[in-house]
Protein backbone atom coordinates (compact mmCIF):
# COMPACT_ATOMS: atom_id res chain seq x y z
CA UNK A 1 0.00 0.00 0.00
CA UNK A 2 2.80 2.32 0.39
CA UNK A 3 2.92 4.35 -2.39
CA UNK A 4 6.73 4.67 -3.75
CA UNK A 5 8.09 1.53 -3.42
CA UNK A 6 6.50 -0.79 -5.84
CA UNK A 7 6.79 -1.19 -9.72
CA UNK A 8 4.53 2.22 -9.81
CA UNK A 9 6.84 3.75 -8.06
CA UNK A 10 7.96 6.21 -10.72
CA UNK A 11 4.29 6.77 -11.95
CA UNK A 12 3.34 8.72 -8.41
CA UNK A 13 6.47 10.30 -8.33
CA UNK A 14 5.81 11.50 -12.17
CA UNK A 15 2.44 12.79 -10.98
CA UNK A 16 4.01 14.38 -8.05
CA UNK A 17 6.27 16.26 -10.37
CA UNK A 18 3.53 17.24 -12.58
CA UNK A 19 3.83 14.58 -15.72
CA UNK A 20 2.16 11.47 -16.48
CA UNK A 21 4.73 8.83 -16.85
CA UNK A 22 3.37 5.62 -18.12
CA UNK A 23 5.73 2.10 -18.27
CA UNK A 24 6.72 0.70 -21.85
CA UNK A 25 9.10 -2.17 -22.37
CA UNK A 26 11.91 -1.15 -24.14
CA UNK A 27 12.31 -5.09 -25.46
CA UNK A 28 9.26 -4.99 -27.36
CA UNK A 29 7.56 -1.53 -27.24
CA UNK A 30 4.37 -2.86 -25.27
CA UNK A 31 3.33 -0.80 -22.92
CA UNK A 32 2.64 -2.46 -19.41
CA UNK A 33 -0.19 -1.58 -16.94
CA UNK A 34 -0.28 -2.51 -14.06
CA UNK A 35 3.20 -1.49 -13.85
CA UNK A 36 5.93 -4.59 -14.14
CA UNK A 37 10.09 -4.99 -13.52
CA UNK A 38 9.49 -7.41 -15.86
CA UNK A 39 7.69 -8.05 -19.61
CA UNK A 40 5.94 -11.05 -19.51
CA UNK A 41 6.07 -11.13 -23.64
CA UNK A 42 9.15 -10.55 -24.48
CA UNK A 43 10.96 -11.48 -21.16
CA UNK A 44 12.86 -7.82 -21.71
CA UNK A 45 13.62 -5.94 -17.50
CA UNK A 46 14.47 -2.58 -19.31
CA UNK A 47 11.53 -0.33 -18.64
CA UNK A 48 11.04 3.01 -19.89
CA UNK A 49 8.75 5.27 -18.31
CA UNK A 50 7.76 7.80 -20.98
CA UNK A 51 5.49 11.08 -20.55
CA UNK A 52 1.93 10.84 -22.07
CA UNK A 53 0.04 13.49 -22.89
CA UNK A 54 -2.96 13.96 -19.94
CA UNK A 55 -5.41 13.13 -22.35
CA UNK A 56 -7.55 10.58 -23.28
CA UNK A 57 -11.08 9.05 -23.58
CA UNK A 58 -13.76 7.28 -20.92
CA UNK A 59 -13.59 3.60 -21.18
CA UNK A 60 -16.71 3.30 -18.44
CA UNK A 61 -17.86 5.26 -15.31
CA UNK A 62 -19.75 5.18 -12.36
CA UNK A 63 -21.37 7.94 -10.01
CA UNK A 64 -21.23 7.24 -6.59
CA UNK A 65 -24.07 8.09 -4.36
CA UNK A 66 -23.53 6.35 -1.23
CA UNK A 67 -21.05 7.12 1.96
CA UNK A 68 -18.54 4.53 1.74
CA UNK A 69 -15.74 4.55 4.12
CA UNK A 70 -12.55 6.42 2.55
CA UNK A 71 -14.47 8.91 0.46
CA UNK A 72 -15.05 10.96 3.29
CA UNK A 73 -13.06 14.24 1.84
CA UNK A 74 -15.21 13.73 -1.60
CA UNK A 75 -18.35 15.52 -2.09
CA UNK A 76 -21.40 13.30 -3.13
CA UNK A 77 -22.18 12.03 -5.51
CA UNK A 78 -18.51 11.96 -7.28
CA UNK A 79 -18.04 10.37 -10.86
CA UNK A 80 -15.01 7.65 -10.91
CA UNK A 81 -14.29 6.65 -14.38
CA UNK A 82 -11.60 4.24 -16.04
CA UNK A 83 -9.57 6.67 -18.53
CA UNK A 84 -8.24 5.30 -21.58
CA UNK A 85 -4.83 7.46 -22.40
CA UNK A 86 -4.31 8.35 -25.75
CA UNK A 87 -0.95 6.81 -27.64
CA UNK A 88 -0.66 3.99 -25.64
CA UNK A 89 -4.01 2.32 -24.58
CA UNK A 90 -3.32 2.10 -20.65
CA UNK A 91 -6.69 2.24 -18.97
CA UNK A 92 -6.38 4.38 -15.78
CA UNK A 93 -8.67 4.73 -12.58
CA UNK A 94 -9.28 8.70 -12.19
CA UNK A 95 -12.11 10.88 -11.36
CA UNK A 96 -14.28 13.30 -13.64
CA UNK A 97 -15.80 16.72 -13.07
CA UNK A 98 -19.17 16.33 -12.73
CA UNK A 99 -20.62 20.21 -12.31
CA UNK A 100 -23.94 19.09 -14.04
CA UNK A 101 -24.89 15.96 -13.13
CA UNK A 102 -24.54 15.01 -17.12
CA UNK A 103 -23.65 11.05 -17.64
CA UNK A 104 -20.67 10.79 -19.11
CA UNK A 105 -20.40 8.85 -22.17
CA UNK A 106 -18.26 6.10 -23.16
CA UNK A 107 -16.02 7.06 -26.13
CA UNK A 108 -15.87 10.97 -24.85
CA UNK A 109 -12.99 12.86 -24.91
CA UNK A 110 -11.65 14.03 -22.12
CA UNK A 111 -7.92 16.11 -20.70
CA UNK A 112 -6.81 15.70 -17.21
CA UNK A 113 -4.83 17.85 -14.92
CA UNK A 114 -3.30 16.71 -11.50
CA UNK A 115 -4.97 16.67 -8.56
CA UNK A 116 -5.09 15.36 -5.11
CA UNK A 117 -7.64 12.94 -3.20
CA UNK A 118 -7.52 13.15 0.77
CA UNK A 119 -7.36 9.35 2.10
CA UNK A 120 -6.85 8.79 6.31
CA UNK A 121 -4.53 12.12 6.24
CA UNK A 122 -2.68 11.46 3.27
CA UNK A 123 -2.74 13.02 -0.11
CA UNK A 124 -2.64 10.36 -2.93
CA UNK A 125 -1.71 12.16 -6.52
CA UNK A 126 -4.71 12.21 -9.03
CA UNK A 127 -5.52 13.06 -12.50
CA UNK A 128 -9.12 14.77 -12.35
CA UNK A 129 -10.19 14.69 -15.57
CA UNK A 130 -12.68 16.84 -17.41
CA UNK A 131 -14.87 16.99 -20.92
CA UNK A 132 -13.41 18.23 -23.86
CA UNK B 1 -14.68 -39.33 -18.87
CA UNK B 2 -13.26 -36.75 -16.55
CA UNK B 3 -11.89 -37.76 -13.09
CA UNK B 4 -14.54 -35.28 -11.52
CA UNK B 5 -17.65 -36.79 -13.36
CA UNK B 6 -19.65 -38.38 -10.77
CA UNK B 7 -17.33 -39.90 -8.47
CA UNK B 8 -17.75 -37.69 -5.28
CA UNK B 9 -20.93 -36.61 -3.55
CA UNK B 10 -22.22 -34.14 -1.35
CA UNK B 11 -24.48 -36.29 1.71
CA UNK B 12 -25.07 -33.94 3.92
CA UNK B 13 -25.70 -30.23 4.31
CA UNK B 14 -26.43 -27.41 7.19
CA UNK B 15 -26.85 -24.08 7.01
CA UNK B 16 -27.54 -21.56 10.64
CA UNK B 17 -28.43 -18.29 8.85
CA UNK B 18 -29.63 -14.74 11.12
CA UNK B 19 -29.99 -11.16 10.14
CA UNK B 20 -26.58 -9.32 9.89
CA UNK B 21 -25.33 -8.37 13.53
CA UNK B 22 -27.89 -10.65 15.27
CA UNK B 23 -26.39 -14.05 15.33
CA UNK B 24 -26.83 -15.93 18.60
CA UNK B 25 -23.20 -17.38 18.82
CA UNK B 26 -19.59 -15.97 17.17
CA UNK B 27 -18.50 -17.20 14.20
CA UNK B 28 -16.86 -20.40 15.12
CA UNK B 29 -19.83 -21.61 17.40
CA UNK B 30 -22.43 -21.05 14.23
CA UNK B 31 -19.98 -23.17 11.78
CA UNK B 32 -19.54 -25.75 14.30
CA UNK B 33 -23.55 -26.02 14.38
CA UNK B 34 -23.67 -25.95 10.76
CA UNK B 35 -21.07 -28.61 10.18
CA UNK B 36 -22.32 -30.79 12.98
CA UNK B 37 -26.10 -30.22 11.31
CA UNK B 38 -24.73 -31.35 7.73
CA UNK B 39 -23.39 -34.46 9.33
CA UNK B 40 -26.68 -35.42 11.02
CA UNK B 41 -28.46 -34.71 7.64
CA UNK B 42 -26.07 -37.62 5.79
CA UNK B 43 -26.15 -39.80 9.64
CA UNK B 44 -22.67 -39.17 9.60
CA UNK B 45 -20.37 -39.49 12.88
CA UNK B 46 -18.70 -35.68 12.99
CA UNK B 47 -15.53 -36.88 14.80
CA UNK B 48 -15.02 -39.16 11.38
CA UNK B 49 -14.61 -35.74 9.18
CA UNK B 50 -11.04 -35.91 7.97
CA UNK B 51 -11.08 -32.98 5.55
CA UNK B 52 -11.81 -28.97 5.16
CA UNK B 53 -12.25 -26.85 2.28
CA UNK B 54 -13.42 -22.85 2.42
CA UNK B 55 -12.61 -19.65 0.05
CA UNK B 56 -12.95 -17.03 0.30
CA UNK B 57 -10.79 -15.42 3.34
CA UNK B 58 -12.81 -17.24 5.58
CA UNK B 59 -11.49 -17.05 9.22
CA UNK B 60 -11.59 -20.84 10.58
CA UNK B 61 -8.77 -21.92 10.58
CA UNK B 62 -9.72 -25.94 10.65
CA UNK B 63 -7.53 -27.02 13.14
CA UNK B 64 -9.37 -25.14 15.68
CA UNK B 65 -12.64 -26.30 14.94
CA UNK B 66 -11.37 -29.96 16.14
CA UNK B 67 -12.40 -29.46 19.95
CA UNK B 68 -15.79 -28.88 18.95
CA UNK B 69 -16.49 -31.50 16.71
CA UNK B 70 -14.69 -34.20 18.36
CA UNK B 71 -12.64 -34.30 15.29
CA UNK B 72 -10.13 -37.69 15.67
CA UNK B 73 -7.62 -36.62 13.01
CA UNK B 74 -7.07 -33.78 10.33
CA UNK B 75 -5.28 -34.31 6.98
CA UNK B 76 -6.55 -31.89 4.44
CA UNK B 77 -7.01 -28.02 5.59
CA UNK B 78 -7.17 -26.43 2.32
CA UNK B 79 -8.58 -22.81 1.13
CA UNK B 80 -9.31 -21.75 -2.63
CA UNK B 81 -7.48 -18.62 -3.32
CA UNK B 82 -9.37 -15.12 -4.26
CA UNK B 83 -11.02 -12.45 -1.99
CA UNK B 84 -14.34 -12.26 -3.42
CA UNK B 85 -17.00 -15.47 -3.42
CA UNK B 86 -15.14 -16.31 -6.81
CA UNK B 87 -13.91 -19.51 -5.18
CA UNK B 88 -17.82 -21.08 -3.37
CA UNK B 89 -17.96 -23.78 -6.53
CA UNK B 90 -14.13 -24.54 -6.69
CA UNK B 91 -14.25 -25.52 -3.17
CA UNK B 92 -15.78 -28.38 -3.79
CA UNK B 93 -13.83 -29.52 -6.29
CA UNK B 94 -10.66 -28.78 -3.88
CA UNK B 95 -12.42 -31.08 -1.62
CA UNK B 96 -12.93 -33.84 -4.78
CA UNK B 97 -9.29 -33.76 -5.21
CA UNK B 98 -8.50 -34.38 -1.61
CA UNK B 99 -10.98 -37.29 -1.62
CA UNK B 100 -10.03 -38.87 -5.04
CA UNK B 101 -6.34 -38.52 -4.57
CA UNK B 102 -6.48 -40.58 -1.28
CA UNK B 103 -5.39 -37.50 1.37
CA UNK B 104 -8.82 -37.32 2.93
CA UNK B 105 -11.84 -39.29 2.92
CA UNK B 106 -14.47 -37.27 4.24
CA UNK B 107 -14.57 -33.18 3.89
CA UNK B 108 -16.41 -30.43 5.12
CA UNK B 109 -16.40 -27.60 2.87
CA UNK B 110 -17.93 -24.72 4.51
CA UNK B 111 -18.39 -20.59 4.84
CA UNK B 112 -18.90 -18.90 7.75
CA UNK B 113 -19.90 -14.97 8.38
CA UNK B 114 -20.57 -13.92 11.35
CA UNK B 115 -20.20 -9.61 11.73
CA UNK B 116 -19.77 -9.31 15.21
CA UNK B 117 -16.72 -11.84 14.70
CA UNK B 118 -15.06 -11.10 11.72
CA UNK B 119 -16.23 -7.67 10.41
CA UNK B 120 -18.18 -6.64 7.19
CA UNK B 121 -17.59 -8.51 4.37
CA UNK B 122 -16.92 -5.94 2.29
CA UNK B 123 -14.45 -4.35 4.01
CA UNK B 124 -12.45 -8.23 4.13
CA UNK B 125 -13.20 -8.63 0.48
CA UNK B 126 -11.67 -4.89 -0.67
CA UNK B 127 -8.80 -5.75 1.47
CA UNK B 128 -7.93 -8.11 -1.23
CA UNK B 129 -7.91 -4.68 -3.70
CA UNK B 130 -7.65 -1.87 -2.77
CA UNK B 131 -4.47 0.27 -3.74
CA UNK B 132 -3.93 3.65 -4.50
CA UNK B 133 -4.78 4.13 -7.92
CA UNK B 134 -8.40 3.10 -6.77
CA UNK B 135 -8.13 5.41 -3.08
CA UNK B 136 -7.31 8.12 -5.38
CA UNK B 137 -10.54 7.52 -7.92
CA UNK B 138 -12.85 6.93 -4.87
CA UNK B 139 -12.99 3.55 -5.53
CA UNK B 140 -13.19 1.63 -2.82
CA UNK B 141 -16.07 -1.06 -2.28
CA UNK B 142 -16.94 -4.06 -4.29
CA UNK B 143 -20.35 -2.05 -6.07
CA UNK B 144 -18.31 0.17 -7.60
CA UNK B 145 -15.80 -2.17 -8.93
CA UNK B 146 -19.05 -3.94 -10.36
CA UNK B 147 -21.02 -0.66 -11.14
CA UNK B 148 -17.93 0.53 -13.58
CA UNK B 149 -18.10 -2.82 -15.54
CA UNK B 150 -22.05 -3.17 -15.30
CA UNK B 151 -21.87 0.51 -17.50
CA UNK B 152 -19.47 -0.85 -19.80
CA UNK B 153 -22.07 -3.55 -20.31
CA UNK B 154 -24.78 -1.43 -20.59
CA UNK B 155 -24.24 1.20 -22.82
CA UNK B 156 -21.12 -0.51 -25.38
CA UNK B 157 -22.85 -4.39 -25.70
CA UNK B 158 -26.40 -2.94 -25.53
CA UNK B 159 -27.26 -5.26 -22.81
CA UNK B 160 -31.07 -3.83 -21.60
CA UNK B 161 -31.12 -2.65 -18.25
CA UNK B 162 -34.91 -3.74 -17.85
CA UNK B 163 -33.30 -7.38 -17.14
CA UNK B 164 -31.38 -7.08 -14.30
CA UNK B 165 -34.54 -6.04 -12.74
CA UNK B 166 -36.29 -9.23 -13.93
CA UNK B 167 -33.62 -11.16 -12.64
CA UNK B 168 -33.67 -9.41 -8.88
CA UNK B 169 -37.53 -9.94 -9.58
CA UNK B 170 -36.91 -14.27 -10.05
CA UNK B 171 -35.25 -13.75 -6.74
CA UNK B 172 -37.04 -11.87 -4.25
CA UNK B 173 -40.12 -14.27 -5.61
CA UNK B 174 -38.27 -17.85 -4.73
CA UNK B 175 -37.47 -15.97 -1.94
CA UNK B 176 -40.66 -15.07 -0.83
CA UNK B 177 -41.73 -18.42 -0.37
CA UNK B 178 -38.71 -20.43 1.03
CA UNK B 179 -38.97 -20.64 4.64
CA UNK B 180 -35.09 -20.57 5.22
CA UNK B 181 -34.93 -17.27 3.65
CA UNK B 182 -34.79 -14.10 4.47
CA UNK B 183 -37.16 -13.00 2.54
CA UNK B 184 -40.03 -15.07 3.31
CA UNK B 185 -43.55 -14.44 3.37
CA UNK B 186 -42.61 -10.75 1.66
CA UNK B 187 -43.44 -9.96 -1.63
CA UNK B 188 -41.28 -7.36 -3.14
CA UNK B 189 -42.42 -3.86 -4.12
CA UNK B 190 -41.59 -2.89 -7.32
CA UNK B 191 -41.83 0.54 -6.92
CA UNK B 192 -39.78 0.52 -3.83
CA UNK B 193 -37.58 -1.33 -5.86
CA UNK B 194 -37.22 1.19 -8.24
CA UNK B 195 -37.24 4.07 -6.34
CA UNK B 196 -34.29 2.71 -3.77
CA UNK B 197 -31.38 5.01 -3.43
CA UNK B 198 -28.78 5.03 -5.87
CA UNK B 199 -25.35 3.52 -4.77
CA UNK B 200 -23.11 3.62 -7.55
CA UNK B 201 -24.91 4.48 -10.75
CA UNK B 202 -26.01 1.84 -12.40
CA UNK B 203 -26.69 0.19 -9.02
CA UNK B 204 -29.63 1.03 -6.78
CA UNK B 205 -30.07 -0.64 -3.04
CA UNK B 206 -32.37 -3.28 -4.60
CA UNK B 207 -29.78 -4.23 -7.16
CA UNK B 208 -26.74 -4.75 -4.40
CA UNK B 209 -26.63 -8.06 -2.03
CA UNK B 210 -26.57 -7.33 1.62
CA UNK B 211 -24.72 -9.33 4.03
CA UNK B 212 -26.32 -12.02 6.94
CA UNK B 213 -24.67 -13.89 9.95
CA UNK B 214 -25.00 -17.20 9.58
CA UNK B 215 -22.57 -20.52 8.32
CA UNK B 216 -23.38 -23.13 6.14
CA UNK B 217 -21.32 -26.52 5.67
CA UNK B 218 -21.88 -29.49 3.20
CA UNK B 219 -20.30 -32.90 4.04
CA UNK B 220 -18.52 -34.75 0.24
CA UNK B 221 -17.54 -38.29 0.05
CA UNK B 222 -16.71 -40.79 -2.40
CA UNK B 223 -19.68 -41.58 -4.80
CA UNK B 224 -19.76 -45.20 -2.99
CA UNK B 225 -19.67 -43.83 0.50
CA UNK B 226 -22.55 -41.38 -0.43
CA UNK B 227 -25.29 -44.02 -1.75
CA UNK B 228 -24.09 -45.88 1.92
CA UNK B 229 -25.39 -42.84 3.51
CA UNK B 230 -28.80 -41.71 5.28
CA UNK B 231 -29.68 -39.23 2.33
CA UNK B 232 -29.75 -39.45 -1.89
CA UNK B 233 -26.26 -38.44 -3.32
CA UNK B 234 -25.71 -34.87 -5.44
CA UNK B 235 -22.87 -35.64 -7.16
CA UNK B 236 -20.04 -33.42 -8.02
CA UNK B 237 -20.11 -34.02 -11.96
CA UNK B 238 -17.39 -31.02 -12.55
CA UNK B 239 -15.76 -28.14 -11.30
CA UNK B 240 -13.31 -25.58 -13.46
CA UNK B 241 -11.78 -22.70 -11.00
CA UNK B 242 -9.41 -19.93 -12.52
CA UNK B 243 -8.71 -17.23 -14.96
CA UNK B 244 -7.53 -16.35 -18.10
CA UNK B 245 -4.99 -14.31 -19.59
CA UNK B 246 -6.51 -10.52 -20.02
CA UNK B 247 -8.22 -10.83 -17.07
CA UNK B 248 -7.82 -10.50 -13.80
CA UNK B 249 -6.54 -7.73 -10.79
CA UNK B 250 -5.06 -5.53 -13.85
CA UNK B 251 -6.27 -1.73 -12.52
CA UNK B 252 -9.30 -2.14 -15.35
CA UNK B 253 -6.66 -3.06 -18.01
CA UNK B 254 -8.62 -6.04 -18.81
CA UNK B 255 -8.93 -7.67 -22.74
CA UNK B 256 -11.48 -5.63 -24.14
CA UNK B 257 -13.92 -8.06 -24.71
CA UNK B 258 -13.62 -9.71 -21.78
CA UNK B 259 -13.80 -6.44 -19.53
CA UNK B 260 -17.81 -6.26 -19.06
CA UNK B 261 -17.92 -10.29 -18.12
CA UNK B 262 -18.12 -12.02 -14.76
CA UNK B 263 -14.62 -14.16 -15.97
CA UNK B 264 -16.72 -17.20 -17.13
CA UNK B 265 -15.28 -17.93 -20.32
CA UNK B 266 -12.72 -20.12 -19.51
CA UNK B 267 -14.58 -21.77 -16.96
CA UNK B 268 -17.79 -22.66 -18.68
CA UNK B 269 -15.46 -23.73 -21.72
CA UNK B 270 -13.44 -26.19 -19.45
CA UNK B 271 -17.00 -27.39 -17.35
CA UNK B 272 -19.19 -28.27 -20.66
CA UNK B 273 -15.52 -29.80 -22.26
CA UNK B 274 -15.37 -32.15 -19.21
CA UNK B 275 -18.92 -33.05 -18.25
CA UNK B 276 -19.94 -33.74 -22.00
CA UNK B 277 -22.88 -31.30 -21.19
CA UNK B 278 -24.12 -28.15 -22.85
CA UNK B 279 -26.18 -25.01 -21.39
CA UNK B 280 -29.34 -27.12 -23.07
CA UNK B 281 -28.40 -29.79 -20.19
CA UNK B 282 -28.60 -27.90 -17.26
CA UNK B 283 -32.44 -27.79 -15.75
CA UNK B 284 -31.90 -25.47 -13.03
CA UNK B 285 -29.13 -22.59 -12.17
CA UNK B 286 -27.78 -21.50 -8.83
CA UNK B 287 -26.18 -17.98 -9.46
CA UNK B 288 -24.42 -16.21 -7.28
CA UNK B 289 -25.47 -12.27 -7.74
CA UNK B 290 -23.49 -9.98 -5.71
CA UNK B 291 -25.06 -7.07 -7.90
CA UNK B 292 -27.78 -7.86 -10.94
CA UNK B 293 -25.38 -6.89 -13.66
CA UNK B 294 -22.98 -9.44 -12.54
CA UNK B 295 -25.94 -11.61 -12.16
CA UNK B 296 -26.68 -11.20 -15.76
CA UNK B 297 -23.23 -10.80 -17.31
CA UNK B 298 -22.68 -14.39 -15.28
CA UNK B 299 -25.42 -15.79 -17.53
CA UNK B 300 -23.96 -14.64 -20.40
CA UNK B 301 -21.07 -16.63 -20.19
CA UNK B 302 -22.12 -19.84 -19.15
CA UNK B 303 -23.95 -19.78 -22.83
CA UNK B 304 -27.72 -19.37 -21.47
CA UNK B 305 -27.82 -16.38 -23.42
CA UNK B 306 -25.89 -13.34 -25.69
CA UNK B 307 -25.49 -9.95 -25.67
CA UNK B 308 -28.04 -10.47 -28.67
CA UNK B 309 -31.44 -12.26 -26.84
CA UNK B 310 -30.86 -11.63 -23.30
CA UNK B 311 -33.81 -9.91 -23.29
CA UNK B 312 -35.80 -13.08 -24.28
CA UNK B 313 -34.13 -15.61 -22.26
CA UNK B 314 -33.58 -13.49 -18.85
CA UNK B 315 -37.43 -12.42 -17.88
CA UNK B 316 -38.94 -12.92 -14.48
CA UNK B 317 -41.64 -15.72 -16.46
CA UNK B 318 -38.75 -18.03 -17.84
CA UNK B 319 -36.97 -17.57 -14.54
CA UNK B 320 -39.17 -18.87 -12.27
CA UNK B 321 -39.69 -22.63 -10.76
CA UNK B 322 -42.10 -24.81 -11.72
CA UNK B 323 -42.63 -23.30 -14.91
CA UNK B 324 -39.80 -21.31 -16.07
CA UNK B 325 -37.35 -22.77 -18.98
CA UNK B 326 -34.30 -21.40 -17.11
CA UNK B 327 -34.99 -21.65 -13.28
CA UNK B 328 -32.30 -19.74 -11.49
CA UNK B 329 -31.67 -18.82 -7.72
CA UNK B 330 -35.05 -21.31 -6.81
CA UNK B 331 -34.07 -20.42 -3.13
CA UNK B 332 -33.91 -16.55 -3.35
CA UNK B 333 -29.92 -16.46 -4.55
CA UNK B 334 -27.72 -14.05 -2.69
CA UNK B 335 -30.70 -10.99 -3.00
CA UNK B 336 -33.57 -12.72 -1.04
CA UNK B 337 -32.65 -16.51 0.49
CA UNK B 338 -29.52 -14.26 2.38
CA UNK B 339 -25.58 -13.93 1.70
CA UNK B 340 -23.35 -15.95 3.89
CA UNK B 341 -20.32 -15.17 0.96
CA UNK B 342 -22.53 -17.34 -1.71
CA UNK B 343 -23.08 -20.65 0.24
CA UNK B 344 -26.37 -20.02 0.38
CA UNK B 345 -26.54 -20.95 -3.68
CA UNK B 346 -24.95 -24.29 -2.76
CA UNK B 347 -27.01 -25.39 -0.17
CA UNK B 348 -30.18 -24.59 -2.41
CA UNK B 349 -28.78 -26.53 -5.34
CA UNK B 350 -28.72 -29.54 -2.81
CA UNK B 351 -31.96 -29.20 -1.73
CA UNK B 352 -32.92 -28.52 -5.77
CA UNK B 353 -31.81 -31.92 -6.64
CA UNK B 354 -33.00 -33.98 -3.78
CA UNK B 355 -36.33 -33.16 -4.39
CA UNK B 356 -36.20 -30.30 -1.37
CA UNK B 357 -36.64 -27.34 -2.47
CA UNK B 358 -39.34 -24.52 -1.68
CA UNK B 359 -39.65 -24.13 -5.31
CA UNK B 360 -39.17 -27.79 -6.84
CA UNK B 361 -37.94 -27.68 -10.42
CA UNK B 362 -40.34 -30.80 -11.93
CA UNK B 363 -37.76 -33.06 -12.72
CA UNK B 364 -34.29 -31.64 -12.35
CA UNK B 365 -31.33 -33.46 -12.76
CA UNK B 366 -28.68 -31.29 -12.97
CA UNK B 367 -27.65 -27.84 -11.71
CA UNK B 368 -25.18 -25.49 -12.57
CA UNK B 369 -23.73 -23.00 -9.26
CA UNK B 370 -21.64 -19.97 -10.25
CA UNK B 371 -19.57 -18.51 -8.40
CA UNK B 372 -18.67 -14.80 -7.42
CA UNK B 373 -19.04 -13.29 -10.88
CA UNK B 374 -16.46 -10.55 -11.66
CA UNK B 375 -13.85 -11.61 -9.17
CA UNK B 376 -10.15 -12.18 -10.73
CA UNK B 377 -10.17 -15.92 -10.00
CA UNK B 378 -14.15 -17.45 -10.68
CA UNK B 379 -15.56 -21.23 -10.11
CA UNK B 380 -18.22 -23.19 -11.37
CA UNK B 381 -19.74 -26.76 -11.00
CA UNK B 382 -21.96 -28.67 -12.25
CA UNK B 383 -24.33 -31.34 -9.88
CA UNK B 384 -26.51 -33.92 -10.66
CA UNK B 385 -28.59 -36.70 -8.68
CA UNK B 386 -27.81 -38.87 -11.03
CA UNK B 387 -24.78 -39.68 -13.12
CA UNK B 388 -26.22 -39.46 -16.41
Amino acid sequence: MNINDGADAPYWNGLADGVLLLPRCGGCGEWLWPALSRCGTCGSEEIQWTERAMAGTIFSWTRTWHRFGFTESLDLPFVSIVATVDDCGIRLLGRLDDPDQIDPLIGEAITGRIGATRVEGRDIPTIIWSRG
Amino acid sequence: MHPLYGTTAVAGIGMRQYRRGASPLPEQGVLAEAIRAACADAGFDPAEVDGFVSYGDDKNEPVRLMPALGTRELKWSSVVWGGGGGGVAGAFGLAAAAILSGQASAVVIFRALVEGSSGRLSAAVMAHHLNDHMLAAGIVAPAQVCAIRANRMYEHHGVPRSVAEELVRASYYHGSRNPEAVAYGTELDLEEMRSSRWIAEPFRLFDCSRENDGAAAFLMVSAARARDLKKPPVYLLGCANGAEKGWGDLLENDDEALYPTAGFRPIARRLYAETDLSPADIDVVQLYENFSAQGVASLIDHGFCTYENVAEVVRFDNLIAPTGTLPVNTGGGNFAQGFIHGIGTAYEAVKQLRGESANPVPGARTCLLAGGPGAPTVSSAIFGNEVP
